[in-house]
């Protein structure tokens, strides 16, 4: 079964999604913004370099001396990292037809970092290249810096970037899920205050709503329980009416025939006899009935003794056969009323006997050596069951004992038999499984 | 006993008022609350009650009974058989409670029950007069044994014997023990209820009925 999806998974799964677009949408604007920043600060830093070198050289050149060796500290040396290669590296080169390095800082390529004059900032390959004339027409001195001085310098500020923004989205994360966490504590509180509410009470109601996006759904939640108690209510006056009206007659009858039995003379008691044990079945049946459709009405599950239960069954003219060895459990005079009705119908079908048999835990199975139904009959009867489409598709017989196995948490099969009927009980594994009676209605 | 019937369905009432006088009981039949009033203050052995009556809750009747203080044993005759209106019945005053439709039988069997329990006894074999005199009382048999021979005893006689040992110790006066017995035969003959005594003193030795003189009549409990 598919767990049921949660507000806080959701909403956290959503808020790290677009943390993390947002996060990387901002790494992008500011990586493009740092790039350009970070380049031009660069730039900066090859110019200021340049400007170091050229004071000294161009007083070398001045006075003759050639200038491939400045005495000067040169930006190279000062440009020196703690740990790596150099920042910077200059030449000092000579274009002529073909351009030749007159002097260059230790660090630097042989080659000329540049084949053609190359004044201000330009890209090389491998190189940030800043060229400025020098001395004698063709004379240029490059400084450079490396490509990937340039951009480790740029991953370092960005890993930098990350390192700081980081915690600041898992700080948030974690906020957000407690806050989230003691948002939806009302949702709880709100299921522990149903859980134990009883909407039968006089002016039953949830009480004010901790939220106010709650309201709507506590409002929502009392109109129904007072619509539902309202009917509850009435089902219950009805059904104290219903059952008054329907067992006060029956009482009578009982009596008057207990009476009549006394006072008959001996020829008619046998009769009277009869008629009382009709009358005993109608009462099961009734009390049956009642209980079915009663609001709220749960079956009184207790283990079944077979033989005990075929005992209470007044089956005359039929030959009742009990064999059961399996466990058994359900509501007595639910059984009891569902077994008249088969036995009824074994009856009306020419049975002259009928075996209750208990094949496994919980299951009941009654099988009659009547005319049983023809093979589409049948089908229809076991389609009709399991859809519960009883109208017009069965009689009272088999619908009771359907519902009266529902309400156990089972239902009526009707096993295919070479001769007579079948009919099985399933009273489903025990109580857990067994619904209340009146969510077994069908209309 | 005397019992007072409540029941307003006349198929049922007249059924139960007719068997339980087959049983030897004396029954007056009220269909209405307002009809069991008039009844009020006349000794009962027990009530028989319906819940739901034309002019109220036979419930709530008993309730206000037993708020004054009246212990008559009460059976709540119902159709109602939810397991909450059973606890609710038998928790406003009812001494057993018979859902609708019952066998005669057993409502006959539950209401010895229960005037047996009000008695304060535990079998439905009771001793009875003085150790010597070995008088046994079977509530459930309606017969009484004296020195393990079974007694032979009229309806009527039967009925005192059964009044006073259901209020065994205590001294029941003349009109009371009429009420609970006789009805119209007392109007009838003012003398009728001597004549069952003594009948009875015969068949069941002198001591076993003791005349309180000018209160009544007492059977006591062997010590």
């Amino acid at each position: 079964m598919k767990a049921p999806r949660s507000i806080r998974g959701r909403v956290l799964r959503t808020q790290l999604i677009w943390s993390l677009l947002g996060g990387l949408a901002l790494a992008t604007a500011l990586w493009l913004a740092m790039q350009n920043e970070v380049d031009e600060l660069l730039d900066d830093s090859l110019l200021s370099a340049a400007e170091l070198l050229i004071g000294p050289m161009l007083e070398q050149t001045a006075a003759g001396a050639p200038a491939t060796a400045p005495t000067a500290p040169t930006p190279a040396s000062a440009g020196e990292r703690n740990g790596g290669g150099p920042r910077f590296v200059w030449q000092l080169v000579r274009h002529d037809l073909a351009p030749t390095v007159l002097a260059n800082a230790a660090d630097a390529p042989v080659q000329p970092l540049a084949s053609t004059p190359s004044a201000g900032f330009s890209d090389v390959p491998g190189w940030r290249l800043y060229g400025r004339a020098l001395g004698p027409p063709g004379r240029m001195l490059y400084v450079a810096q490396s490509r990937a001085e340039r951009s480790e310098a740029k991953l370092e500020m960005a890993f930098t970037a990350l390192l700081a923004g980081l915690p600041m989205l898992l700080l948030g994360m974690l906020w957000l899920n407690m806050r989230l966490r003691e948002d939806l504590q009302p949702l709880q509180a709100l299921s522990a205050r149903l859980a134990d509410f009883d909407g039968l009470q006089p002016h039953a109601s949830l009480g004010v709503a901790d939220y106010d996006e709650l309201r709507p759904v506590q409002a929502a939640i009392d109109a129904l329980v007072a619509r539902l108690a309202r009917r509850i209510t009435l089902e219950r006056a009805f059904s104290a009416h219903t059952a008054h009206a329907l067992r006060t007659p029956l009482a009578g009858i009982e009596v008057q025939l207990a009476m009549a039995l006394r006072e008959a003379p001996a020829a008619l008691v046998p009769r009277l006899q009869r008629v009382r044990t009709a009358a005993g079945r109608l009462q099961h049946v009734v009390a049956a009935l009642l209980a079915m459709f009663r609001s709220g009405a749960e079956i009184e599950r207790a283990p079944l003794d077979v033989t005990q239960l075929a005992a209470r069954l007044p089956v005359e003219g039929l030959a009742l056969h009990v064999q059961a060895t399996a466990p058994l459990s359900g509501d007595a005079d639910l059984v009891t009323a569902a077994l008249l009705n088969l036995l009824d119908n074994a009856q009306r079908h020419g049975a002259q006997a009928v075996t209750l048999t208990t094949p496994h835990a919980g299951c009941l199975r009654v099988h009659d050596d009547g005319t049983g139904v023809s093979r589409e009959q049948h089908q229809s009867l076991q389609a009709a069951l399991q859809a519960q489409d009883y109208e017009g598709r069965m009689g009272l017989g088999l619908m009771l004992a359907d519902l009266v196995a529902r309400a156990h948490g089972g239902s009526l099969q009707l096993p295919h038999a070479e001769s007579g009927f079948t009919a099985v009980l399933n009273l489903g594994p025990g109580p857990a499984a067994a619904q209340p009676l009146s969510a077994i209605h069908h209309d | 006993m005397r019992l007072l019937l409540v029941e307003d369905d006349d198929l049922l009432g007249e059924g139960l008022r007719d068997f339980l006088r087959m049983e030897g009981h004396r029954v007056d039949w009220a269909r209405s609350l307002s009809a069991a009033a008039g009844y009020l203050g006349e000794p009962f052995d027990a009530w028989l009650l319906d819940w739901q009556l034309p002019d109220g809750s036979g419930l709530d009747w008993l309730r206000q009974r037993r708020a004054t203080g009246d212990l008559t044993p009460a059976l709540m005759l119902t159709a109602r058989d939810h397991l909450g209106d059973r606890l609710h019945g038998l928790d406003s005053g009812a001494d057993d409670y018979l859902v609708k439709p019952f066998a005669p039988e057993e409502l006959a069997a539950r209401l010895r029950a229960v005037c047996r329990r009000s008695a304060g006894a535990a079998s439905h074999r009771v001793s009875v007069g003085p150790a010597d005199a070995a008088i046994e009382v079977d509530l459930a048999a309606r017969c009484a044994w004296v020195h393990g021979q079974r007694s032979d005893l009229t309806g009527r006689e039967w009925a005192v014997l059964e009044a006073l040992t259901l209020r065994a110790g205590r001294i029941v006066s003349k009109s009371e023990l009429e009420q609970l017995v006789l009805g119209f035969e007392s109007e009838l003959a003012s003398n009728a209820l001597e004549v069952h005594v003594s009948s009875l003193r015969r068949k069941l030795g002198h001591g076993a009925l003791a005349t309180v003189r000018g209160l009544g009549y007492r059977v006591s409990t062997p010590a």
